[in-house]
């Protein structure tokens, strides 16, 4: 045990070692060196400012804001011994009796009968299970739409995602959304991309790995500062997304926002709702979106009881109980 | 409103968005299978899953939720309602959860509520949180009283709490327990206005002179004048040496101070039926004159040598006394009897009898017995023995079918219990105020006993009160015995250090459950309420105004005039200053802006101050 202990503890202290050594070109730039860089190549730093009162009753009077987030979880043990349930919701800030939920569920036992047998369904699942909850999530949204006649829609992650995996309904609620005037954006709480690195490694050669937004700009925003990414940086550009990078909170960290190209007009605009709507002291999300979170959340607790309650007993402890869960 | 959550036969949650719980609500609970269910709220409490506003430790900042509250959206409105039910009867199986809860019609929880009417029983106050119902409640419960709240008279707006007197037949006694200023004495105030309305004959034992009922602090309220009396030991009301027996007479002494086996044995020996205060002393001192000579030689030589026949009379007497007790009776023991006969008697406690009280109770009176603890100790022993043995032998002789004068049921009340009940030693008022707490039932004598401190009191005693009120108590201890003796639950229990003043529990073996009350604004005050600071005030102001009306004629006044001024003072009130008294009193007149003092070539002179305005 002790000297487990010890072997772990040298491979932990070698990976961190190993990491300094990999990221020392980008640890050494400074942050108005870095800033000037974005400046130059990437797109504008500005300021945010919070939005008056005036300005969210008027919000308000035209719809209010619905938030849209998804949730799923799992219950039983490995590959197909397993059950899925998806939730997603849809809630306004201003019509409150009414909470738009859509739920679907899925377990491999029973394979929808579109799907070809003979691929390989285990991997094929993880993909199934974006497209579920991206596609519920596009569902609710559009369906919002109609009930609540919002002013603009926020989505839980980025615009992209949806295009991936639930492309059909997802141009949908563009189009709708388009028509109808109604503002369509995604906050990004975990940024994977890799814009400004990209740029880095176009411009200095010697630099060759991939490095990610969230490395380079960890510290370099100050609080309510925003980058307008141009539009030739940009590579979702050509899917028809605009996005910015914006320091909403006191954490270092930074999150991202993305909105349909057509309504590029209204980006600063939302920025400057996200940075609102988020608590000062908090991890950058825009309280609504954590709120709606809450309300969507499946905990492991609910699915078990619900499956428990609602499921026949024998098959339950047959197919999704796992030796995991019995220790 | 809908039954949450697990449940049982007897307790279970409800929870609501929209309606706030409050405690000791009464509710129904519609169970699909077991009809309606009555229940009391016996906690409520509030829960925002957002509020403390911490979502994945997150701190939600107050500007956020004003942004959020502009868009429409109110985390306010989130908040869910949940209380915990205790039903009033166990059903016969767990309530269903998911049934739905509505509120209870008056006459639904009336026989709960109210067992007698305003006439025939004590109203005592309002039961609490039952303004739901109270709209709709028989006019005869409307209107019957005020209560004070944050320094405002309100009317009643909630159910009286009417105590049914006649219900003391059977669960007999009251205890009111509560720390001081929670309302105690004044709740106690509140019984005995209404005991007095009630016409019930009742004896007060007031060791703070606080009972009285003269001062009206209501309009329209009913007068007492006629319905009370206060009488002072020693000066209205005493003990008359003659009835003594000489039990009664141990007791008495026994209160003054403790009396040895030795002592008890001197008065048994020397005390004969029928002595007067003057006979018994007398004999003591005699006795104490022989034994002082010390042997019967002595003493004759006094018979011999005395200078009259009188003094020789007496010695004779001394020594027969001497001859026939001195054996039985040490020096030190009569001593010890002369010295708290002699204190007795300095108090003026036999200078009186209790014909007044006895007249008063039987005019169905209240009749308040003041004096210090000590002496109310003392006297009560005897009175209440009395009074007790009096009623007993009516009793008693309807029983037996023989004839005795009539005397009435009647009611002992005191403040201070613990002192004359004491717990863990014997006093002389504890053995008949036990003896009436465990057979007055029987013969219609009832105690109503308050304390401070529950702990200190006779637990036979306490076991006896089958009424309790209970006010704020921050003691533990005392809490530890009110939980002990009383049926509130732990949850009451843990309120009872944070009720505000004038909110009751009131425990009751009849109703065979506990209310939550408020005592209503007594009809009279006490004397005591001027705050004693403002009092001070007030008196330091009227002694300035009486000395200024003294010397304002004699302004202007030179200091080398003083000893005329005096001199006039003296002729007028006569009353006589010393010059520095003068002077200094004339100082504080010029400190506090009634007169002005000016330098002159003759010396000081004191002046009217004209450019002060007198308010």
């Amino acid at each position: 045990m002790f000297d487990l202990n010890k072997g772990l503890k040298e491979k932990v202290t070698n990976i961190s070692s190993a990491l300094e050594n990999k990221y020392k070109d980008i640890f050494i730039l400074d942050k108005p060196q870095l800033r000037n860089f974005i400046e130059d190549n990437v797109g504008h730093i500005s300021k945010m400012d919070k939005l008056g009162k005036e300005t969210l009753i008027k919000y308000q009077e035209q719809g209010g804001i619905v938030g849209v987030d998804g949730s799923n979880n799992k219950v039983g043990g490995a590959f197909p011994h397993y059950i899925e349930i998806y939730q997603a919701l849809a809630k306004s800030t201003w019509i409150k009796d009414e909470q738009l939920f859509k739920t679907d569920i899925y377990t491999p036992l029973l394979p929808d009968t579109s799907e070809n047998l003979l691929e390989d369904q285990e991997n094929k699942s993880e993909d199934n299970k974006d497209k579920r909850l991206a596609t519920l999530e596009v569902e609710v949204a559009i369906e919002s739409i109609d009930r609540f006649k919002p002013f603009a829609i926020m989505m839980d992650g980025g615009l992209i995602r949806y295009n991936i995996c639930a492309y059909d309904k997802w141009m949908e609620l563009k189009t709708r959304c388009e028509e109808e005037g109604i503002i369509l954006f995604g906050v990004i709480k975990d940024i994977k991309t890799s814009i400004i690195g990209d740029i880095i490694m176009e411009k200095n050669k010697e630099i060759s790995m991939q490095i990610y937004d969230r490395e380079i700009l960890f510290g370099i925003l100050n609080y309510g500062e925003m980058i307008l990414i141009q539009e030739n940086a940009n590579k979702k550009e050509s899917e028809g997304y605009a996005s910015i990078f914006l320091r909403s909170s006191l954490q270092p960290t930074v999150v991202g926002m993305d909105i349909i190209d057509s309504q590029r007009k209204h980006l600063i605009e939302m920025a400057n709702l996200v940075f609102t709507l988020t608590p000062e002291n908090s991890r950058g999300v825009p309280l609504w979106l954590d709120i709606v979170d809450q309300e969507v959340k499946l905990t492991d607790q609910m699915t078990r009881n619900l499956l428990e309650t609602h499921m026949d007993r024998g098959i339950y402890e047959r197919l999704f109980i796992s030796e995991r869960a019995k220790r | 409103m809908k039954v949450v959550g697990i449940t049982t036969q007897q307790e279970f949650f409800i929870g609501s968005k929209e309606r706030n719980f409050r405690i000791n609500e009464f509710l129904v609970v519609k169970d699909t299978y077991q009809g309606d269910l009555l229940g009391e709220v016996v906690e409520a409490k509030t829960y925002n899953r957002y509020i403390p506003l911490n979502i994945y430790g997150d701190f939600v900042d107050n500007s956020v939720l004003e942004s959020l509250k502009a868009l429409g959206y109110d985390i306010d409105e989130d908040t869910i309602y949940v209380a915990k039910v205790r039903l009033l009867n166990e059903a016969l199986y767990p309530v269903q959860t998911g049934s739905d809860i509505r509120l209870p019609k008056f006459s639904e929880i009336k026989k709960l509520m109210i067992n007698t009417n305003p006439e025939d029983g004590l109203v005592l106050g309002v039961i609490r949180n039952t303004d739901n119902v109270a709209s709709e409640m028989d006019n005869e419960f409307k209107n019957l009283l005020h209560t004070f709240e944050e320094g405002h008279l309100i009317p009643q707006k909630e159910l009286p709490y009417i105590f049914d007197i006649r219900s003391m037949h059977q669960y007999p006694h009251i205890g009111v327990f509560g720390g001081s200023g929670s309302g105690k004495s004044f709740g106690l105030r509140v019984v005995l206005e209404e005991l007095m309305l009630q016409g019930i004959p009742t004896i007060v034992l007031d060791p703070h002179y606080e009972m009285d009922f003269s001062n009206i602090a209501l309009e329209n309220s009913p007068d007492f004048n006629n319905r009370f009396k206060c009488l002072q030991i020693g000066i209205h009301v005493g003990v008359k040496f003659e009835d003594l027996s000489a039990g009664d007479l141990k007791n008495l002494l026994d209160a003054a101070g403790r009396l040895t086996d030795s002592m008890n044995n001197v008065v048994d020996v020397l005390f004969k039926r029928r002595d007067s205060y003057y006979s018994f002393s007398n004999r003591l001192q005699m006795l104490l004159d022989a034994q002082e000579e010390g042997n019967i030689g002595r003493i004759e030589a006094r018979i011999e040598n005395a200078e009259s026949d009188e003094e020789r009379k007496a010695w004779q007497e001394r020594k027969e006394l001497y001859e026939s007790f001195d054996k039985s009776c040490p020096y030190s023991s009569v001593r010890g009897i002369s010295w708290r006969l002699r204190r007795l008697g300095n108090d003026g406690v036999f200078s009186k009898d209790i014909r007044e009280i006895e007249d008063g109770l039987q005019n169905g009176k209240l009749i308040v017995i003041q004096g210090n603890t000590r002496i109310l100790q003392v006297f009560s022993t005897y009175l209440l023995n009395n009074l007790y043995h009096k009623r007993r032998e009516y009793k008693d002789a309807i029983y037996k079918k023989t004839n005795a004068d009539y005397f009435p049921p009647f009611i002992v009340v005191t403040d201070e219990a613990h002192n004359f009940a004491p717990k863990g030693y014997e006093s002389p008022s504890k053995s008949v105020l036990k003896e009436i707490s465990q057979e007055g039932r029987k013969y219609g004598v009832f105690l109503i006993l308050a304390t401070q401190r529950p702990t200190l009191l006779d637990e036979t005693i306490t076991a006896q009160l089958n009424t309790k009120l209970i006010f704020r108590t921050v003691r533990a201890s005392d809490i530890m015995t009110i939980k002990e003796e009383t049926d509130i639950t732990i949850e009451e229990s843990k309120r009872l250090p944070y009720l505000r003043t004038g909110d009751v529990f009131i425990s009751s073996a009849s109703m065979g459950r506990t209310a939550y009350a408020r005592i209503r604004a007594a009809y009279s005050s006490s004397p005591h309420v001027e705050n004693p600071f403002d009092e001070l005030k007030s008196k330091t102001k009227e002694e300035d105004d009486k000395f200024y009306g003294l010397i304002m004629n004699k302004l202007p006044i030179n200091d080398i005039e003083l000893v005329h001024v005096i001199t006039d003072i003296e002729k007028e009130i006569h009353l006589t200053f010393t010059v520095e008294l003068i002077e200094e009193k004339l100082k504080n007149m010029v400190r506090k802006g009634y007169i002005t003092k000016k330098e002159t070539i003759f010396g000081y002179r004191y002046e009217k101050t004209n450019d002060i305005v007198e308010s």
